[in-house]
């Protein structure tokens, strides 16, 4: 029988078995949810899709939707004029909170007018209607004192914004994505990464592994597990991300980041590779213990490398994502899952890096397994309570 | 024919086998005897590549056993274990595949075998939830259900309850009627007597007797001999020195007698002094060929007793 068989069947009863766990359902049910609450329930508290809406009381002044419409759109909002036939209608609808705010300007434009919030006042809305209330007002004087109005026109154009460093787009949406694929990362390394190790302790402790060891080869006995846990991870993780897709273009958009597909490709190849290194190392390191509390003692070593990768990548990345720390840790198997992703949404990482990053992790992967394999080998079969790792390597290499 | 060829193995300063060499038929039951300690264990983990000896080597119809020979043993460690939580009918499946089956054949002889050991309706239970029996019988069919050509079964018969134990004692004859080559390791030796042709006895790493048991026991030195003379208690024996008197009931006594004690001398002698209402004569149990290869091993060469 081919090797790719053996592996096969061991990976697909991990999958079978956990994957009707009411655990895995359980957790991939609450993460699903969270998700999409916590994309839904700030969109509903939080309304900002882009759209103010502005109640005006009639009779108003001609031009006075258009002029607000148009200084809406100049700084990126849609306005929503909404028209009350009296003042009492519109405190009304504002004490309602239909609308943030009401303008009311003589129709015959002869005062500035009241813009009028229930509580809290908006400055951005002032400047916003003050300067249409204003350049409305000024156009009609001037209109009737005979100056062409493609000249009042020409005179009320706002002056251009520049920057003078063009730094790459660095905002809040794109440092909120970064960070949630550092910690789905870091969840998939944890998580499915000690189901690992408590599948190893498990298979030692109840003994099977004896029985499944007369036929599997030990190397392959922890391919299989580290493949099947992880394609139980990886559709965690699709889940997870189809989920956020879902939510977001069901709700519209509301200044979520936007995420790109191949954002999401180099998530899910990161995503693979930390949990394949870090699996690896949590399972051979299972082998050792003979109990689950010397199994999280052994893993805390990978735990702590684990933890440090995340916060280089979350303080000292997000800090300077092309500086020599990222650099660095661009090319450490260890850091790399966490850290490349990260330069990837600043944008400061090549994706000639981007490639060498994944060889010399696939490189680091391959030793780890190489190595790790035999001390699983040499550990799994003994029940001294504790193994050390020079003890285990030797009792398979004999 | 299994072959174990001059297997030795240390763990640390702990000598588990010493150049322990014997063979088993196909078709025929061996049991593999040996006090706690002796190397049972270590030698059946060889044959599956669980333990790597040190030197010597285990082959399989003349040929060094690999990976796809192992593909058709079968196997039931003395320290039992299966997955808790699986479902035994998966269970007995997974297994059948991992030695080769498609998963179609698998479920089918997974069927056939928890139907043929008492558990079709057990079949969708997970194994923690049967009983220590039951988990027993699962794990006996785990080492049968690819229709392995031998079946190496360490203390098969601990823990079973006498259902089990018949059970477990058919089943091992019809497989090796099947032609199968069946080894196993028990304490039991009424059982071993009452199954085995073989018997391969293990001490201190080596083998110390290795023969049918017809064969040992013609070859042991001692016969039980029980004789009753009317009337004259044990005296009859008074300064007959190649007899040992192991208990006396009455005018009934016991005796360990050695093979080259001339009977009929003795059958005269016990006549002279009075009726003769028994004499009988016989060979050791395996207990006693058991003990005496064991505690003689100091003596012994690997085999000799053979």
């Amino acid at each position: 029988m081919s090797r790719w068989r053996s592996i096969r069947l061991v990976a697909r009863r991990e999958i079978i078995e956990r994957g009707r766990s009411r655990g895995f359902v359980l957790s991939v049910a609450f993460t699903t949810l969270l998700v999409i609450a916590s994309m839904i329930v700030p969109s509903i508290l939080f309304r900002d899709d882009g759209e103010t809406m502005v109640g005006v009381v009639e009779p108003s002044p001609a031009g006075l939707v258009a002029v607000l419409e148009a200084s809406g759109t100049a700084i990126g909002r849609t306005m929503v004029i909404v028209p009350y036939p009296d003042d009492t209608s519109a405190d009304a609808a504002l004490a309602a909170g239909e609308v943030p705010l009401v303008v009311r300007v003589p129709a015959d434009l002869s005062t500035s007018g009241e813009i009028r919030f229930q509580e809290r006042v908006d400055d951005t809305l002032v400047h916003l209607v003050t300067s249409s209330v204003i350049g409305l007002r000024m156009s009609t004087l001037l209109t009737e004192s005979g100056i062409p109005p493609a000249e009042l026109v020409a005179v009320q154009e706002s002056p251009t914004v520049v920057t003078i460093v063009d730094v790459a787009e660095r905002d809040d949406s794109t440092f909120l994505l970064a960070n949630i694929g550092a910690v789905l990362i870091l969840v998939g390394v944890f998580g499915f990464g000690f189901t690992v190790l408590t599948g190893v302790v498990e298979e030692k402790q109840s003994r099977v592994v004896e029985v499944v060891l007369a036929t599997v080869r030990a190397r392959d006995l922890l391919m299989g597990k580290v493949l099947g846990i992880g394609i139980l991870g990886l559709v965690q993780l699709l889940v997870f991300v189809l989920a956020a897709l879902v939510t977001a273009s069901v709700t519209g958009e509301f200044g979520l980041p936007t995420i790109t597909p191949g954002m999401v490709i180099l998530l899910v190849i990161w995503f693979v590779l930390g949990y394949a290194l870090y699996a690896t190392a949590l399972g051979f390191l299972g082998a050792l213990a003979s109990r689950m509390e010397e199994a999280s003692n052994a893993s805390t070593p990978v735990t702590v490398i684990a933890m440090v990768s995340y916060f280089v990548a979350i303080f000292a990345v997000t800090n300077d994502p092309a500086g020599l720390v990222a650099q660095v840790a661009t090319y450490l198997p260890v850091s790399a899952p966490f850290v490349v992703p990260l330069r990837a949404a600043f944008d400061a990482i090549g994706p000639i890096e981007i490639v060498l990053s994944m060889a010399v992790t696939l490189a680091g992967i391959w030793v780890l397994f190489t190595i790790g394999a035999r001390i699983y080998a040499g550990a799994v079969l003994q029940s001294a309570s504790r193994m050390r790792i020079r003890d285990a390597w030797r009792a398979a290499g004999e | 024919m299994l072959e174990l060829i001059d297997l030795a193995k240390r763990y640390g300063p702990v000598v588990a086998l010493d150049g322990a060499t014997f063979t088993a038929a196909p078709g025929r039951i061996l049991g593999f005897l040996g006090p706690n300690g002796a190397g049972k264990t270590t030698a059946m983990r060889c044959i599956f590549g669980l333990a790597r000896p040190d030197r010597g080597e285990v082959r399989w119809d003349g040929r060094p056993v690999d990976r796809d020979t192992r593909l058709r043993f079968g196997y039931m460690p003395e320290q039992r274990g299966l997955y808790p939580r699986m479902r035994v009918g998966e269970q007995v499946s997974y297994f059948a595949q991992q030695h080769g089956l498609t998963r179609r054949d698998a479920d089918a002889a997974a069927t056939r075998w928890l139907e043929r050991l008492g558990l079709a309706d057990r079949s969708r239970a997970k194994l923690e939830e049967l009983s220590h029996g039951n988990q027993q019988r699962v794990q006996l069919a785990v080492a049968l259900v690819h229709e392995p050509e031998l079946l190496v079964l360490d203390e098969p018969f601990s823990g079973l309850d006498p259902i089990g134990t018949a059970t477990m004692s058919e089943v091992i004859r019809e497989r090796t009627a099947a032609g199968v080559g069946v080894v196993f390791s028990s304490h039991q030796l009424d059982l071993v007597e009452d199954l085995c042709e073989d018997v391969v006895i293990i001490a201190r790493g080596r083998i110390v007797a290795e023969d049918t048991i017809d064969a040992l026991r013609i070859g042991s030195g001692r016969r039980h001999l029980e004789v009753e003379v009317v009337g004259s208690g044990a005296s009859w024996l008074d300064g007959y020195t190649s007899v040992t008197v192991l208990a006396r009931d009455g005018d009934r006594v016991k005796l360990l007698v050695d093979a080259s004690v001339d009977l009929d001398g003795l059958l005269v002698r016990a006549r002279a002094a009075g009726e003769v209402i028994r004499f009988a004569y016989q060979p050791p149990r395996l207990s006693e060929l058991f003990m005496e290869a064991v505690t003689t091993t100091t003596t012994d060469t690997p085999g000799a007793a053979a």
